[in-house]
């Protein structure tokens, strides 16, 4: 049972995330890359590389699983599952006892209601920046800062600065004004996990919160966003080790439920001649 | 003078893609053509006065450019196309437009389309929005002062038994709509939710004789076919405000659900109840148009008082029909839709989705656009749903 093995692909609007296991839902390897414009096309570079590291060709892969934004873009996947689903899952492969799980990525942010480790509800923004990656991505660029020194830098703050918009562009504008009227730069920083945390738990809170509280997606490395987010919602919120990978393990764990199902029903035909290649509707 | 084209299906297509095609034949040889907005107006008293009713909607395909200048960009898509088609001249072969107080927003579009589009004929019916004995009186006066209006535009008299006559032809449809509607129970449904749609709107564009014969030769055409929608494990109720395009439908069904039934305007509402026959045919028809179509348009106050101010059995009052169609169609979900800034449909979607909660029904929130382009992140809405309940 152990030599069996299964491939889950998040294609996200910002990074490609690819995760191979095995029969036992070891994981044997997890590739993460920036989508940008050539992987939407080329799903199959970044899975060419996960296979490299677990040691494996394509057709020892039994079955695929492709989910996120770009889920459509995998040729080679058996099937197209929702991040929702897939999410809900891999979370609950990290902390068995999660009931609400919040991912924030690159261009939305998503709440999940959890039961018996599957999807049972969720809400979805994505109509706006505000309150996803982007937001962050825009303020950090206006301010001369890399990413990943925006949550250690928040974490100083002693007084934070509320920002007031709601929208990204003119938040950015308030955060200008707050500068240049002398705000600490941690404290400035500090409002801005708050405005894009007090977000997410409104959204959130539409389902009911329920604990353990689990907090995945790029955003989640942002330890200042952590701190907000349980701030805001009033309880410990949850980070796994990899926050960016529940979604294609989520997948990938779909696909071994899957095959189990159909060998137990004597329906299980393993894709044959699966080709690693571009989505061809662009040519 | 007039060919005879094609039958069934393959006539709604045509329609479908150029509506106006039959009543610019129509009016070419004499007839007047009335469009109307909504389900609110009358058809009844311009088919009785031989007007040919015209169902006025927008166009989702089309980017709103002009209707900006006369309305503000923050108030329903649909309505702003509808203005922007006919500030387009789409609508130029309309005689009349008569209008109803649909909305704030419907009843502002009926007064800057006078004064823009100017159709020649223009009336505005300012139906009540309450289902109580004063606001009925209220309607048989507007209709009374409808009908005198309408009698000076045609020069003829509306007489009682030229008004029931019309009566019984628009019942016909009616009964004739919801034996097309009988077709979506079985498993897979005969129709879909998208055919639906188009098969509604040809009708809406043709008078009301043939309108009823398009309907007798769809429902012949379907029951033969043998290419109809496929088994899918999802059938779904829509509820919302107007869908006058396929493309939601035809998104909610390329995934593995089909639309076995709606509670929508271009869909099932003004057809799922015959107007009853009275003395003074004004009665039965101010009855029909204010009470017995369920639009949230019309605030059901004596509802609420009748069931003691308790929230679930207000809800049940105004919802019930909704848990028999979807016993009737075996309906295993809903999902309920809103055109973003509707607040007619939006202030009523906790309630609905509360009912639907009480009565075991899933149901998803879906608040769309009124345009193509915006679908996709939808469409991971409606799969992860999907995903839910199967």
């Amino acid at each position: 049972m152990a030599s069996i093995y299964f491939a889950g692909i998040d294609l996200g609007s910002t990074m490609t995330k690819v995760v191979i296991i095995d029969g036992s839902e070891k994981v044997l390897a997890s590739v993460v890359q920036h989508t940008g414009a050539e992987h939407r096309r080329l799903a199959n570079r970044v899975m060419e590389e996960a296979l490299g590291k677990a040691g494996l060709s394509v057709d020892n892969i039994a079955y695929v699983i492709a989910t996120g934004y770009g889920r459509i873009n995998v040729p080679f996947a058996d099937k197209q599952i929702t991040e929702l689903t897939c999410h809900a899952r891999g979370v609950a492969f990290f902390f068995p006892k999660a009931r609400t799980a919040i991912d924030i990525g690159g261009q939305d942010a998503k709440a999940l209601k959890i039961k018996d480790g599957k999807l049972v509800d969720f809400v979805m923004s994505d109509k706006c920046a505000a309150g996803t990656g982007r937001f962050l991505e825009v303020i950090a660029q206006a301010l001369g800062l890399k990413l990943e020194d925006l949550g250690p830098l928040s974490l100083k703050s002693t007084r934070k600065v509320t920002i007031s918009n709601i929208c990204t562009v003119f938040a950015q504008q308030e955060v200008v004004g707050q500068l240049s009227a002398g705000a600490a730069l941690e404290d400035v920083v500090a409002g801005l996990h708050d405005a894009i945390a007090g977000r997410v738990a409104r959204m959130t809170r539409r389902l009911k919160v329920e604990p353990e509280v689990v907090f995945t997606g790029g955003v989640a490395k942002n330890a200042g966003v952590v701190k907000a987010l349980e701030e805001n919602l009033g309880c410990p919120v949850l980070v796994p080790s990899d926050p960016l990978l529940s979604g294609a393990i989520g997948a990938a764990l779909i696909a071994s439920e899957t095959v189990a199902k159909l060998q137990a029903s004597g329906t299980f035909k393993p894709m044959t001649g699966r080709r690693l290649e571009a989505a061809s509707f662009f040519k | 003078m007039v060919v005879a084209t094609k039958q069934g299906m393959a006539r709604v297509d045509e329609l479908y893609r150029e509506r106006p095609q039959r009543v610019k034949e129509l009016k070419s040889g004499g007839k007047k053509i009335v469009g109307y907005l909504c389900i609110y107006p009358v058809l009844e008293m311009m088919t009785a006065l031989d007007l040919v009713p015209y169902r006025v909607v927008g166009d989702m395909r089309e980017p709103i450019t002009k209707a900006d200048s006369y309305m503000p960009p923050v108030v329903c898509p649909f309505l702003r196309s509808c203005l922007d088609t006919g500030l387009k001249g789409k609508y130029d072969f309309l005689d009349g437009m008569v209008t109803s107080h649909i909305c704030d927003v419907g009843s502002s579009l009926s007064g800057v389309w006078n004064y823009t589009v100017k159709t020649p004929y223009h009336y505005h019916i300012d139906t009540p929005h309450t289902v109580h004995e004063t606001s009925l009186e209220q309607l048989r006066g507007l209709l009374g002062a409808f009908r005198k209006s309408l009698e000076e535009f045609t020069g003829n008299k509306l007489t009682d038994a030229m008004l029931k006559a019309a009566i019984a032809l628009h019942n016909e449809q009616r009964a004739l709509v919801r034996e097309l509607y009988e077709l979506k129970k079985p498993d897979p449904p005969l129709i879909s939710g998208a055919e639906t749609i188009k098969i509604i709107k040809a009708v809406q564009s043709l008078p009301t004789n043939e309108g009823n014969a398009l309907l007798r030769s769809v429902i012949a055409d379907v029951k033969a076919r043998k290419n109809g929608p496929v088994k899918k494990s999802a059938r779904l109720l829509v509820w919302g405000s107007i869908l006058d395009d396929t493309a939601l439908m035809e998104m909610i069904e390329s995934l593995d659900a089909n639309v076995v039934m709606d509670d929508t305007c271009v869909g099932s509402r003004p057809f799922f109840e015959d107007v009853k026959p009275t003395a003074d045919p004004i009665d039965g028809l101010a009855r029909h148009y204010l009470v017995d179509i369920k639009c949230p348009r019309t605030f059901r106050a004596w509802d609420f008082y009748a069931t003691k101010k308790n929230y679930m059995e207000d809800l049940k009052a105004r919802f019930s029909y909704l848990s028999d169609y979807a016993r009737d169609w075996k309906a295993n979900g809903v999902i309920v839709e809103s055109v973003r800034y509707c607040d007619t449909h939006g202030y009523e979607v906790p309630g609905v989705r509360d009912y639907f909660k009480e009565v075991g029904l899933p149901s998803i929130y879906l608040e769309h656009d009124y345009t193509e382009g915006a679908l996709a992140p939808l469409r991971t809405r409606v799969q992860g749903f999907l995903e839910i309940i199967g």
